[in-house]
Parts: structure tokens; C-alpha cells; sequence
């Protein structure tokens, strides 16, 4: 009861803190409920995190019973939610004030405390009625943040594709919820009892993973999301991409709690989950808009997310229990773990945007000279993303990889070694897209006025940067002390696997952390050694070959940084001419990327269904008389089935 | 912990600090050896080293801290990992079930902090040598875990020590794909450590190379501390490869003469493929990065196929 009731009380405060965001004349007030709504959502996922009894609330609804409960499960989606949740409020103050044009201020204000509020209803609902109103709910206060700026028309078509997408999505789910209730006979969600039935329980699965990955961005149902996070204010797309993606996840391993393991599944999920991976680290290199770049990287993210998910399904479909453990318990820390560092790189890149207006990397660069503080918050954020120890991304990916083997092990090989492979080609991708987004941001010379004179961020947004930068290396360094934790989400998943994880890797966990802290020991004594850095003013410029005179026109581009594998991403188009003349003319190279699956394939898919889609539109005449008519036709029809059918059907 | 595993560990530690700068060296003198040159002496990276520590380091205006921590990051991670591998048969001072992960990684962590290093000073010339890095590297990744998958499934172990501590490749039951695995990993040990044909580390000012371009900013004790960390990872790979043929002895002192025997053996082959083979061209070493990538996928399919 007492961790329901928190999150009631947290859904309450993150509402009324929108609404007087809405209203009020003073920020303070609104950020106050917020803060108060994170403190007591984070207190209550934390108390069953942390092993307190889970909480359940059952209340008369539309007929019949619905019930809330916050069990470990829930509890793992819940707590990144309210702390990013949290810190973007805290960052939205200096972001984007009150006073911004257009009242966009204000209507962001409302729709995160009502985004805030709907997530922890989708994480809290036990009923498929409720699940879908908290789902509907959370589509609608997300495209509201997504439209903020939207008098940019690409905002605008951004959010219909969402709008469509998510709605697709919704409309699947549905369809899903009502087959579970047949299955579950009722619309209350507890784990169906009984026998197996194979065919309706794969159905439930395949229509769960459909309509939750159009909202997680599995390929080829991610079309919608880079436009729409790249469009978004920044903290908003660090709550969109940390959290709401997640909410797809979530549904899915709620889902599969519900019914019975089936088998095969978890081996597709992965192989989906490892396309998505490639995919989305294929195409984050090529980006050169470096929100784009995170928001495919958020992509990829969830593949490896999904493969995790797949692999524990896999375990729990063939009975072996840490598979599952490692599987699961992998997913769900990395849920965390990119919640943490893919937060601070939105933040970080709205921190860069609001310093030089440009989301242009070519345009960018030398920043870590003029806002130093920013540059080091967001390090320890590209190399967690890029999944290098001693930060926190490593340690999930560790899960995945050990899970990976000790499925090799097993005698599953094929998928296993597919899916390893797959795991670790994307790692070098995500270093290639984040080396690339790091140094063309940060490092050499600037390459635009707008960069030449940038400024620091307020503290106000390096404060909520520095807090999730040391998170990626608290999580890293007390991994060991999180296995008691998933072990407990982990019990949720996969119900009657004993506690492996913290029986299994505490030793190795530990091992990895003391190397960790071995490792930082070490680099400060290599530091040290190297001596004291001379003033800035009194150095020459770089070496360029003995080049005496380079510009900045010389640097290295991003493009070219990347060029070798963005060649082989789909979607990437160059065009440069081929010099044969002896003397050649002054020439030009031109690259530009358009998402293939989504903006290429899928594009075609719906434009031509909207084509077939025009016939219906002569039904919609316009006049009142036509209308009746279609009125008093249905009453009619409806008329003769009921004196129809008890004849037809005895 | 008994003694002699205490004594296998502190030499193991004082290997990994002491000779790395030789391994070069040696390979140096084998190459001019072919060529009918004298060279320098072996020790003369030792010596190197020690005149660079007494440098002034000299930084650019461009540079932030980052230039000065890919050396420091390069060096911590060399002795870290230097600890997971297998030096002999004996198991490595640290291991654990998943280690080789961790060792892959942490040499990513190298790669990408001197990445960025490369990348401050804003230098083409660097810009270019990192983007080579970082598109050979992730091809290298692929081949390297192919070979631990093989090895896992070959030994049984998820550790290092665990997958290298066998009896060597001779006596092994898997013989065949442990060949493949050798051959897919020697192409990862040339090209992580920009050996010949990959890169050609005597190149200093030609465009087509790799490692050594990025650290043409670098000087002083930076320089000291780059140079340093990558003879360290051409013996910590090297001791990887190393663990894959040598045979084992029931005495601990003939498996490490055995295995300062076969580094020295290595640096040799290193040194003779240097002096006869040219440097690809650019668009060819990821192909010899692929070929790599499938022997070791082929090792590990064929040992699926075992029973």
C-alpha cells in the first residue's frame, strides 16, 4: 500500500506542478511540486527496489475492479523516470524559461508534469483499460512536447509521423489488450493460470512486441523518433529518449510475466534487437546533426536493450534460469544506465545548442576551451554511451556479453555468436558516432563564429549534467551492490529463478570495480608524472607538418571523420565528382542522409496506402442530409441483425 | 594465495613493466639485420624513453587536458589488462569468469582517449590518423571475441587464464580451428599495434599512416608515456597470441623461459614480415581486417561443429 500511495502522491504533484507551470507567474513553485513529485515517486520505487513489501491498490472501475501495484519491476522503470524527470525540471529553468516566446515555456511546463504523471500510471497499472488510458495519456502530454517549437515546419511533420506512429502502435496494442483479457478472462492483469495455449499466448507476445516496439523504436518501427527527439527541447528529449522509449520495454516484459513462456520468441526478439543495434549505430556515425546522432544512438541503445530482453526470454522458455537472470538482468540495467548517460548527453548537447544555435557539427568545435565544465560533465556520458569501462554503460553490456557466452557454452550457439557479434561490431560504431560527436564538438579549432563565441552554460544546467555524470560511474564502480536489486527484478520476470545474479557475480562485479578504481589510480599517477600544463597564452599553435600557416578550413571534417563506414550505412547519399582532367576545375562533394527504412521504404508504404485510403473520402460528402442518411442506414442495419440473428444463430 | 602463485604474479607484474620498451627494439634490430644494416641497439627505445622524461613538453593553443590524458589513459590501461592475460600458463594475477570483456574493452578505452587526444589539437594530419584508427577498430572487435567464442567453446573456460592456460595449441583437441583463431588474431595484433602491413611504423610524415600520426604533437613526457604504452600493448597482445601455441612444462621456470623465448620468437616474425612485406594500400587493410574477422568466425562455426 505504502509505495502505491507514493506514487499516487507523486502523480498528483508532477500534475498540479504542470498546472502551475501553466499558470503561475514564478518558476519556483512549479519546480517545488516537481521535485516533490520525483521524491516521492523515487522513495517508493526505491523502498521495493531496495526490498520493501510491493504495494497493491485495487478500486472500483467501469464496471469491474482495477488495481495499481508497484512491484520490483515497476519499481525499475520508476525510479530513472522520476530522477530524470527531476533533473530536467531543475534544467528546463535556465533552458527554456518561463517567459520563452510563444508561451512555449509554460505549455512545456504542463506537458512534462502530465508526461511525468502518465508514465508512472502506464508503470503502475495492472489493468489493460487503465494501462491503455496511462498509454494514451502519455502519447498525447509527449506529442504536446514534441510540437513545442512548432513553428519549424520539420517540428511539425516530426510530430504527425509520432502522432500516426504511436497511434499505430496503440491501435495494435488494443487489439493485444483485448486478447489478453480473453486469455486472462478479464481485464485484470495477473500471471494466466492454467494451462498453456500456445497459439493465443504467441499471438499476445507477437502483437505486444509490434505495438510496444513502435514505441521503443525497434527497426523497422523507429522512423518516427529521430525527427521528433531532434526536434524537441533538449531536456525534453532526454526524458523522451531515457524514459519514454523505455515504456516500450517495459510493456513488453510486463507482457511476457502475464503468460507463459513461448518458445523461439526470445531468439527473434534478439535477432530484432541486434538489427535494431547495427542499425541504429550505422546510422548514428552518419549523422551530422549531433542531436540526431544521440537520438540514433538511443536507437541502437534499445536494440542492445531488446537483445538483453530476448535473451532472458530465451532462458525462460528453455528453463534455464541464468540465462534468464543474465539476460533480464542485463536489460533492465541497462535500462538504467542509459536512462543515466543518454540524459546527460541530451543535456550536455541542449547545454552546446543554446551556446551556438547550431545542431551542425561541421560548424562546431573548440568548445572544450570555452565551456570547460559542460565538456567535462559530458565525457564520462561518451564513454559510458560507447560502452568503455570504468563507466556504467560497460558493466550492462559486460551482462549481455557473459550471457552471450555462457549461452555458447550451452549449446545455443547459432544466435548467441550471431548476436555477440553483432554486440560487439555496434560497440565500435557507437565509438566511431560519439568519438565523432565529442571531438567535432569539443576539440580543435572552432569552425564557426557562433562556436568562436560561445559561452559556459548557466550552472543551473551544468549542476543536473554533473549529477547524472557521476551516476555513470557510481552505477559502474557499486555494480556489485545493484545485483541484490535486480535480482529482485529479475524474480519478477522469470518467477521461481533463485537469486543467481548476486550469488553468481558479486566476486566478479568486484573484481571489475577494483580494476576500475586500479585503473583511475594509475591514470592519476601517470598524470601526475607528465607535470604541470602551461598557460594557454604561452603556446605555440599545432604542428601542422611544418605547415606554417593552416586555417580552420583545414581541419579534419566530421563527415570525412566518419566517411570510411558511413559509405556502407543505407540511406547515405554522396556525390562528388571524379577528377580524370589534368588540370582540374574547382569541385564539389555533397553527402546527405535520408533514414531508409523509415523516410525510404516506409514513406512509400504509407503514401501509397493514403492514395487507396482516397476512395473513402467520397463518404465524406459535407452535407447534413448524407449524413442522416448514414445514420438512419446504420440504425436500420442494426435493426434487422437483432431480429435477425437469434433466427440465424440458435 | 600461496607463494609461488604470489612469485608468478610479481614477476608477471615486473614483466609487464620493465620489458615492453625492448620488444621494439628487438623487432627494430631484426629488421636491420635483414637489411644488412647494424641498427640500433636494443635498448634503445630504454634510452628514449629516459631523454623524453627529462623533456620540456611543448603544447599547442588548441589543446584542452584531453590531449594530455589519451598517453595517461593509453599507459593505465597497457598495466591493467596486463594483469588479465596470461603471461606463460600460469592464470593471470586477476581473473574471473567474463574478463577477456573487460580486456577487449579497456583497450577501446585507449583507443578512443587517444582518439580524442588526436582530435584537440585540431591538426588534419591527426584528424585523419584517428578516423583510420577508429574504422580499422571496429572490424578488429569482431575477430577479437570470434576467437575468445571459439576458445570459450573449445576449453570450456569464460576466463583468459581459464581459455590459455591449456596446453597450447600441439596437443590441443581443436587443433584446426585453433590455427584459425592464430591466424585471425595475427591480423588483429598487426593492425592494433599499426605493425606492417597494416601501418608502417617507420613512416613518420607520409599520409598513410595510422598510430604514429596521431601522436605527431605529442612530446615531452606525453610522448614518453604514448611510447611507452604501446610497446606495453605489443607485449600484452602479444602474450594472447603467445598463449594460443606455446606448449606447457610441468616446471614454472621452463613455461616462462618458454615464454620470454616465444616473445622474443615474435618479435622476430614481426621484424621479418616488416623487412619483406610492403604496407597495403589503405582500402586493402580492411579487407585483410575481414579476412581476419572470418577465420575467426570460421574456427568458431567448425568447433559448433564438433560434438
Amino acid at each position: 500500500m505504502l509505495p502505491v500511495g507514493l506514487m499516487l502522491g507523486a502523480m498528483g504533484c508532477w500534475v498540479a506542478s504542470g498546472c502551475l507551470g501553466l499558470r503561475g507567474a514564478d518558476d519556483r513553485p512549479h519546480q517545488a511540486l516537481g521535485l516533490l513529485g520525483a521524491a516521492l515517486g523515487l522513495a517508493g520505487s526505491l523502498w521495493v527496489l531496495l526490498g520493501g513489501a510491493s504495494g497493491t491498490l485495487t478500486f472500483p472501475f467501469w464496471g469491474g475492479t482495477a488495481r495499481l501495484e508497484v512491484d520490483a519491476l515497476s519499481a525499475a522503470f520508476l525510479a530513472p523516470l522520476h530522477l530524470v524527470a527531476a533533473l530536467a525540471v531543475l534544467y528546463g529553468h535556465r533552458y527554456l524559461p518561463l517567459t520563452a516566446p510563444k508561451g512555449a515555456g509554460r505549455w512545456v511546463r504542463l506537458s512534462v508534469g502530465c508526461l511525468a504523471a502518465s508514465l508512472t500510471l502506464v508503470f503502475t497499472a495492472r489493468q489493460g483499460l487503465v494501462f491503455l488510458v496511462g498509454w494514451e495519456a502519455m502519447a498525447l502530454s509527449a506529442m504536446c512536447l514534441i510540437a513545442s517549437e512548432h513553428e519549424h515546419p520539420e517540428v511539425l511533420r516530426a510530430t504527425w509521423v509520432y502522432l500516426v506512429c504511436t497511434h499505430a502502435g496503440t491501435l495494435i496494442l488494443t487489439a493485444m489488450v483485448v486478447l489478453l483479457a480473453q486469455r486472462l478472462g478479464g481485464y485484470g492483469w495477473l500471471p494466466a493460470a492454467g494451462a498453456p495455449a500456445p497459439g493465443p499466448d504467441l499471438a499476445i507476445l507477437l502483437l505486444a512486441i509490434l505495438g510496444f516496439g513502435f514505441k521503443a523504436g525497434l527497426v523497422p518501427f523507429h522512423f518516427w523518433l529521430p525527427a521528433a527527439h531532434a526536434g524537441a527541447p533538449s531536456h525534453v528529449s532526454a526524458l523522451l529518449s531515457a524514459v519514454m522509449l523505455k515504456a516500450g520495454i517495459y510493456g513488453i516484459l510486463r507482457v511476457s510475466t502475464l503468460v507463459p513462456p513461448v518458445a523461439h520468441l526470445g531468439g527473434g526478439l534478439m535477432a530484432l534487437g541486434a538489427l535494431t543495434a547495427l542499425y541504429g549505430a550505422g546510422c548514428a556515425l552518419a549523422q551530422r546533426d549531433y542531436k540526431r546522432l544521440l537520438a540514433y544512438s538511443s536507437i541502437e541503445n534499445l536494440g542492445i536493450i531488446a537483445m538483453g530482453v530476448g535473451l532472458g526470454l530465451a532462458g525462460r522458455a528453455l528453463g534455464l534460469p541464468w540465462l534468464a537472470a543474465l539476460g533480464f538482468g542485463g536489460a533492465v540495467f541497462h535500462v538504467w544506465n542509459h536512462a543515466v548517460f543518454k540524459s546527460l548527453l541530451f543535456l550536455g548537447a541542449g547545454a552546446v545548442l543554446q551556446a551556438t544555435g547550431t545542431r551542425d557539427l561541421e560548424a562546431l568545435g573548440g568548445l572544450a576551451q570555452r565551456m570547460p565544465e559542460t565538456a567535462l560533465a559530458l565525457l564520462p556520458g561518451v564513454l559510458a554511451v560507447s560502452a568503455l569501462p570504468p563507466f556504467n554503460g560497460f558493466l550492462s553490456e559486460w551482462f549481455l556479453y557473459r550471457g552471450f557466452f555462457t549461452s555458447i557454452l550451452g549449446g545455443g550457439a547459432w544466435p548467441a555468436g550471431l548476436a555477440m557479434t553483432a554486440l560487439a561490431l555496434t560497440g565500435g560504431l557507437a565509438a566511431i558516432a560519439f568519438a565523432k560527436f565529442y571531438g567535432f564538438i569539443f576539440l580543435g579549432l572552432p569552425r564557426s563564429a557562433e562556436a568562436e563565441h560561445a559561452r559556459e552554460a548557466p550552472r543551473g544546467m551544468v549542476l543536473p549534467m554533473a549529477v547524472l555524470a557521476g551516476l555513470c560511474l557510481a552505477l559502474s564502480l557499486g555494480g556489485a551492490l545493484l545485483l541484490p536489486v535486480l535480482d529482485r527484478v529479475v524474480a519478477v520476470l522469470a518467477p521461481g529463478n533463485p537469486a543467481l545474479l548476486a550469488a553468481g557475480l558479486t566476486l566478479d562485479l568486484g573484481l571489475c570495480a577494483a580494476l576500475a578504481v586500479l585503473l583511475l589510480g594509475l591514470g592519476a599517477l601517470a598524470w601526475r608524472w607528465q607535470g604541470r600544463i602551461p598557460a594557454a597564452a604561452a603556446r605555440p599553435g599545432t604542428w601542422d607538418c611544418g605547415y606554417a600557416r593552416p586555417t580552420v578550413h583545414m581541419e579534419y571534417t566530421a563527415g570525412s571523420f566518419a566517411d570510411s563506414w558511413s559509405a556502407l550505412v543505407p540511406g547515405v547519399k554522396l556525390k562528388i565528382r571524379r577528377i580524370r582532367e589534368l588540370f582540374p576545375r574547382p569541385t564539389t562533394f555533397h553527402s546527405a542522409f535520408q533514414d531508409e527504412v523509415g523516410e525510404g521504404y516506409a514513406a512509400g508504404l504509407v503514401l501509397a496506402a493514403a492514395a487507396r485510403m482516397q476512395r473513402f473520402r467520397r463518404l465524406q460528402q459535407g452535407h447534413l442530409s448524407v449524413y442522416l442518411l448514414y445514420i438512419l442506414v446504420a440504425l436500420v442495419g442494426i435493426f434487422l441483425w437483432a431480429t435477425v440473428r437469434p433466427r440465424l444463430l440458435p | 594465495m600461496t607463494p609461488a602463485a604470489l612469485l608468478h604474479g610479481l614477476l608477471q607484474v615486473l614483466t609487464a613493466l620493465l620489458l615492453p620498451p625492448l620488444l621494439p627494439g628487438l623487432i627494430n634490430k631484426v629488421k636491420a639485420a635483414v637489411a644488412g644494416r647494424q641498427g640500433p641497439p636494443v635498448t634503445q627505445l630504454y634510452r628514449d624513453l629516459a631523454k623524453l622524461a627529462r623533456k620540456e613538453a611543448v603544447l599547442s593553443a588548441t589543446t584542452t587536458p584531453i590531449f594530455l590524458l589519451g598517453p595517461v589513459a593509453a599507459v593505465a590501461v597497457g598495466l591493467v589488462a596486463s594483469l588479465l592475460v596470461p603471461f606463460g600458463h600460469a592464470p593471470a594475477p586477476v581473473h574471473f569468469e567474463g574478463d577477456m570483456i573487460l580486456f577487449a574493452y579497456l583497450f577501446g578505452l585507449a583507443r578512443f582517449a587517444m582518439v580524442l587526444a588526436a582530435l584537440d589539437t585540431g591538426s588534419s594530419f591527426e584528424g585523419m590518423g584517428a578516423a583510420r584508427e577508429v574504422t580499422f577498430a571496429a572490424l578488429a572487435e569482431p575477430a577479437l571475441f570470434l576467437g575468445f567464442a571459439a576458445l570459450a567453446r573449445s576449453s570450456g573456460s569464460l576466463s583468459l587464464s581459464g581459455m590459455l592456460g591449456g596446453s597450447g595449441l600441439a596437443l590441443s583437441r581443436a587443433t584446426g580451428p585453433l590455427v584459425l583463431v592464430l591466424a585471425g588474431w595475427v591480423i588483429v595484433f598487426l593492425a592494433e599495434n599499426a605493425r606492417i602491413p597494416v601501418d608502417d611504423p617507420d613512416t613518420h610524415l607520409e599520409l598513410t599512416m595510422i598510430h604514429e600520426v596521431m601522436l605527431l604533437d605529442h612530446s615531452g613526457r606525453p610522448l614518453a608515456l604514448a611510447q611507452y604504452a604501446a610497446s606495453l600493448k605489443l607485449l600484452v597482445l602479444g602474450a594472447l597470441i603467445l598463449g594460443l601455441v606455446l606448449p606447457r612444462t610441468h616446471l614454472a621456470a621452463l613455461d616462462w623461459l618458454l615464454f620470454y623465448g616465444g616473445l622474443a620468437a615474435l618479435c622476430a616474425a614481426v621484424g621479418v614480415v616488416e623487412s619483406t612485406t610492403a604496407r597495403f594500400r589503405l582500402d586493402k587493410v580492411s579487407q585483410l581486417l575481414v579476412a581476419g574477422l572470418l577465420a575467426s568466425a570460421f574456427a568458431f562455426f567448425l568447433l559448433q561443429a564438433q560434438p
